[in-house]
């Protein structure tokens, strides 16, 4: 959290007492003018500090409880509505309670602040609030609107009910005297002396926000104003008694809500709903409790004088029950707190079914609880939809409770509470927001569901700093390296894992020319019992990983050892995967994604039934350390590429004496594939220091040995550097990943059948000129990628490769030169035309290949971001070996792909 | 222009006397009839009439004897009190055929019609006298939050406004109060008229009718009735004032 903001204190201004602080509109054509006066007032006041609003907040808190009585008093004999000393706890509370609940919350300025993250809050001030205030609560939802409006440093305008006008400007004239008194400036609240609908409607529309709390009609015109509403509306609390629960305090809790300030609090029990087990002792308490059981007809009576045509006679709003008892010509003793009339349809035909907001209640019998239920719902949807109901119940009846709860289609749900108390929170609840503002969601037509509090007055700043993303780098936790570390690294086997069964995986040409036997051996030695499956062919097919995975069941091992190349490798982490979790399904796995941390598909566990060793035997796919592995379902011809670090192997063997029979064409397509993954991974927009090291050093290898080991293949030092050249370019990919090169070769022998080696090559310079642009139609998307820079680390590549030249353009071409040298030595060809591939079939299936090159998961890290057409033109100018152009936006390409 | 000596009255009410002149009929409104609302009647008709509705013919505006008088050609038929009246047997289906013909002029537009809530907006603030400051403010309150609609509402839909001629087809006249607004407004008039008459009966069915038939409540149709009941003060009954007051004075609260 922050220091207290450093905003500097205004000089405020002595209050102007003698017309008093309060800005006052006397007329419908005044009402723009004062408003502007008004935004004066609170464009002052929003420069305040949290210590001077504190000040202010805290001042009229205390004047507003002060007057507690007076304002009672002024509201009942105004209005002639409900009771003097529950009028007393109304105004006590919103002074109190609201005071206490906001006393130290941070409102002013920074309210947050996490340097770590980047992330700062800042609370701001609305402006003007309108605020319609109701006859039913009048100076309490004064008290407590204008002190919402203080705590925030908004202004607020009033428009008070005709009816309760005088004891509504009353307490808000309370609290602008003592807010001015204590530092807030003048003219920070003011109301209407005339209210009409006129200046209602041009307040709602002029104002910053609407707090509005009445009926359904003002509701209506405050959401419809085009300003920005909080407004509530009516509620019809049904309260079901469960034959769990205490009916005592039931009873009880449901009298003192229904009496105070004779029923007027819109969260009140308008209905009780009792289960047929309980009913006779809840009918008896509320008699105990002076309730009376209207009979026959008098219940009739009385529902038609209360509701008449299913809305409430206003002249019956928050009466004695014996008055109302009086006007419906129904002798009831004057005992008499609350009329309760025995009732059984819920449809709003029957008055009974609707809000009262007075001393009445209607009473059903529930044969059981889903019926309680039922009940409760249907009087929800007549007209409370939203606001509140209540449930009585013992509540180890946690079904009933949850039952309950989802059936409701209220925003509040009290437990055992009166719900006039209980509602506005704080008494009977003390997580619930003390408020006299509640919120009734979509269901009430509301844009809120919660209590209105202060946050509903501020706009909350989120100034958020740019961060970079958390990297990694990781590899298997044991790579061995060296000629002839085979068989010792094998030795671990049983001396650190203590495996007894493993299973090797190969290719057939692999298994015939005896490399099996190779480890065979040693395990035999070790008593470490072995089986092997050979059947794997150059792009691994899904379904090979299956016969070789029904194996894997059948044999049961603790380590799987594969060894060959990419396709083996591959090939043995799926049937891991499979044989691990065979409930997981691929197209699960495959799915695509933008950041690998954020996807939706988490991998499980792996490693839990066996160890996964793989030995390369040519130097390209550096798979061996990468977490990535391709296998296509020949069915369908779809490739699912799997990519999570689980997949990483549990050791790695790196031994030349692998690789020593490689043929010319084999060191050629993969040696050229290792310099492609070692240029991606420098250009990606995830590369780190760490990756960086590697990728150049792999790339220099590539350069310094691979005309060797191409030329010489028995050449061992050249072979050496070669494997290690693979293994490192591995390492640098499989935490910085590739780019479109990738996503274009893959393709390329998707559709073209060119190997992968030499997929990449035939691209390799171009692609390189595309992502090197310095004007790129679109930039890849990386918090750390800060800025087109591809040319600048080609050219970092290439001077450590041995290029030079007198900037980064002379450097660059001079390393795309050395690199078109290389490919031309290793005999890689010129044009995807020169491997064979027919132009027609070429351009039939261009647009799609194009499409999906782009969709390839390696574009995602490629330092420009491809456009489809861009993509489809690389591929055209690669095909036909166009001279190479400047691959700069030209402003056609985004209106060429659309 | 002179009334033929044969007329025949049809009707007399406070302000206005209609006289059947043979192949027309004349509505002559006394002295204190503002002009504009005589003009404003036959504005209405033609309006009506413009949207495609099946209204009497529009003959003239005139004077008699220096009064007002809206002229229209005469409709031969029964209205459908007449019909409902020599057989009560049949006022199941003649209810239905009300209702339905009521939905039918609502499905009618004309975007020059006087505005519902404009009307009702004035003649609320014009019963001063009867309805204190805070009624008449919640009841515009309540009046704002109605929702707009544009359906042609005639106002005074009754069954003594609707004639049926021999070949079923139904005309409809007495066009002073339309407007265009919500229908359910202009159904709440009718129950309101029903309701008043003392026909209680026929007014519950009625409006049971129109909720089945419109596909809305009884509970929408009824928030209007403050509103309506008030109008119905503004336009000076004061007969039946307590019983138009206790539907006025009804919360919309919290």
């Amino acid at each position: 959290m922050s220091e207290a903001p450093e905003t500097k204190a205004p000089q405020v201004e002595e209050p102007t007492r003698d017309d008093g602080a309060a800005i006052i509109v006397h007329s419908d054509e005044e009402l723009t003018e004062k408003l502007a006066q008004m935004r004066e007032a609170q464009k002052k006041f929003a420069t305040y500090t949290q210590e001077q609003v504190d000040k202010i907040f805290k001042a009229a808190a205390l004047a507003a409880n002060k007057e507690r009585i007076p304002l009672a008093q002024l509201a009942y004999e105004e209005t002639g509505y409900g009771v003097v000393e529950d009028k007393v706890i109304k105004n006590h509370f919103a002074a109190e309670f609201v005071y206490n609940k906001y006393r130290d919350t941070k409102t002013c300025g920074v309210i947050e602040e996490d340097k770590a993250y980047g992330m700062t809050k800042i609370a701001e001030p609305l402006g003007v609030v309108a605020a319609v205030i109701p006859t039913t609560n009048p100076t309490s939802t004064a008290i407590f609107k204008t002190l919402l409006c203080l705590k925030t440093r908004n202004a607020i305008m009033i428009s008070p009910h005709p009816r309760a006008k005088k004891c509504t400007t009353e307490a808000a004239r309370i609290v602008l005297e003592a807010a001015v008194e204590a530092g807030a400036p003048a003219g920070i609240v003011g109301w209407i002396e005339k209210p009409s609908l006129v200046a209602t409607n041009t307040l709602m529309s002029e104002a910053d926000i609407i707090l509005a709390t009445g009926g359904p009609g003002m509701v209506n015109a405050a959401y419809s104003s085009g300003t920005p509403a909080l407004g509530v509306g009516p509620g019809n609390n049904p309260a079901i008694i469960d034959d769990s629960a205490d009916v005592v305090n039931s009873v009880n809790s449901i009298m003192q809500s229904k009496t105070f300030d004779n029923g007027m609090i819109c969260a009140t029990e308008q209905n009780v709903i009792v289960l047929d087990g309980v009913y006779d002792a809840v009918k008896a308490e509320f008699q105990k409790r002076g309730a009376f059981f209207l009979q026959g007809d008098d219940i009739d009576k009385v529902g038609n004088t209360v509701i008449v045509n299913g809305a409430v006679n206003a002249k019956m709003v928050g009466q004695p029950a014996t008055k109302i008892a009086a006007a419906a010509g129904v002798e009831v003793p004057a005992w008499t707190k609350v009329l309760i009339g025995e009732t059984e349809s819920v449809e709003p035909s029957n008055p009974w079914a609707h809000e009262k907001l007075t001393t009445i209640l209607g009473m059903y019998r529930a044969s059981d609880f889903d019926d309680a239920l039922a009940k409760a719902s249907r009087l929800i949807a007549d007209g409370g939809y939203g606001h509140t109901s209540s449930l009585f119940i013992d509540t180890r009846e946690t079904e009933k409770l949850q039952k309950h709860a989802h059936a409701m289609k209220t925003c509040r749900i009290l437990i055992n509470t009166p719900a006039a108390q209980g509602g506005i929170g704080d008494i009977y609840n003390f997580q619930l927001t003390p408020s006299l503002t509640l919120g009734c969601g979509s269901w009430g037509g509301n844009s809120f569901s919660g209590n209105v509090d202060v946050h509903q007055l501020l706009n909350i700043k989120s100034v958020a700093e740019r961060r970079e993303n958390m990297l990694w780098f990781r590899t298997p936790e044991k790579v061995y390296f060296k000629k002839g570390c085979m068989p010792v690294a094998l030795r671990e086997l049983k001396e650190v894992y203590g495996c007894k069964r493993a299973f090797i995986v190969t290719d057939s040409f692999l298994y015939k020319s005896g490399f099996t036997k190779k480890i065979e051996e040693p395990l035999d030695k070790m008593g470490i019992a072995h089986s092997s499956f050979w059947s794997i062919s150059p792009d691994p097919k899904l379904q090979d990983a299956q016969k070789g995975e029904e194996l894997l069941r059948a044999f049961e091992p603790d380590v799987i050892i594969a060894i060959g190349g990419g396709s083996a490798m591959d090939a043995g982490k799926i049937m891991w995967t499979m044989y691990e979790h065979p409930e997981e399904k691929f197209d699960d796995m495959a799915v695509d994604f933008m950041d690998i941390r954020k996807r939706v598909y988490r991998f499980k566990k792996m490693g839990e039934k066996a160890k996964f060793v793989a030995i390369p035997t040519s130097s390209g796919t550096g798979s061996e350390v990468t977490p990535f592995a391709i296998i296509t379902d020949a069915e369908t011809g779809i490739k699912w590429p799997i990519t999570d670090y689980e997949l990483m192997p549990t050791m790695s063997i790196v031994d030349t004496d692998n690789m020593m029979t490689q043929p010319k064409g084999l060191t050629s397509a993969s040696g050229i594939d290792v310099l492609t993954h070692a240029m991606e991974a420098y250009v990606s927009i995830m590369a780190s220091d760490y990756t960086d090291a590697i990728a150049l050093k792999a790339a220099k290898l590539v350069f310094d040995y691979l005309p060797t080991a191409y030329s010489e293949p028995t050449n061992v030092e050249a072979r050496d550097h070669m494997a290690n050249a693979s293994c490192l370019a591995g390492m640098a990919f499989a935490n910085a990943f590739l780019g479109v090169n990738h996503s274009m070769a893959h393709k390329l022998g998707a559709y073209h059948h060119i190997p992968h080696g030499w997929a990449n090559a035939v691209i390799l310079t171009r692609v390189a000129r595309y992502n090197a642009a310095e004007r790129p139609t679109r930039m890849g998307t990386f918090s750390q990628y800060q800025y087109p820079q591809a040319k600048k680390r080609y050219a970092e590549m290439g001077r450590f490769c041995g290029f030079t030249g007198k900037d980064d353009d002379e450097v660059f071409e001079n390393f795309m030169q050395g690199i078109e040298d290389l490919k031309e030595y290793i005999g890689v060809k010129k044009t995807i035309a020169d491997y064979g591939v027919d132009e027609k079939y070429f351009l039939d299936t261009l647009d799609e290949m194009s499409l999906n090159a782009f969709n390839d998961q390696c574009t995602g890290a490629n330092p420009r971001y491809p456009l489809v057409a861009e993509i489809k033109s690389l591929y055209l100018d690669a095909y036909y070996g166009r001279p190479a152009t400047s691959y700069e936006d030209k402003g056609l390409t985004i209106r060429d792909s659309e | 222009m002179e009334l033929p000596k044969d007329k025949k009255v049809i009707k007399t009410r406070h302000n206005k006397v209609v006289y059947d002149c043979g192949d027309t009929v004349a509505k002559v409104f006394n002295a204190t009839k503002p002009h504009a609302d005589v003009f404003n009647e036959a504005l209405n008709l033609a309006r009506a009439d413009q949207a495609g509705i099946d209204v009497p013919e529009l003959v003239e505006v005139s004077k008699v004897d220096g009064s007002w008088a809206l002229v229209t050609k005469k409709v031969a038929g029964k209205t459908m009190r007449e019909l409902a009246d020599e057989d009560p047997s049949k006022l199941d289906g003649i209810m239905k055929d009300f209702v339905k013909l009521q939905l039918d002029v609502h499905k009618h537009r004309n975007d020059l019609l006087n505005r519902q809530k404009d009307k009702y907006t004035r003649m609320i603030n014009s019963v001063t006298e009867v309805l204190d400051e805070s009624t008449r403010y919640d009841l515009l309150m309540r009046l704002d939050g109605m929702p707009n609609h544009q359906k042609i509402c005639h106002g005074d839909f009754v069954p003594s406004n609707v004639i049926v001629r021999e070949d079923g087809t139904a005309c409809i006249c007495d066009w002073a109060h339309a407007s265009q607004g919500d229908g359910s407004a202009d159904c709440a008039v009718s129950y309101l008229h029903f309701k008043l008459n003392g026909q209680d009966d026929f007014a519950e069915t009625y409006l049971k009718t129109y909720c089945e038939l419109q596909g809305t409540t009884v509970e929408y149709v009824s928030q209007w009735f403050p509103i309506v009941a008030a109008a119905e003060l503004a336009r000076g009954r004061v007969v039946e004032k307590d019983f138009l007051l206790s539907w006025i004075s009804v919360g919309d609260y919290e």
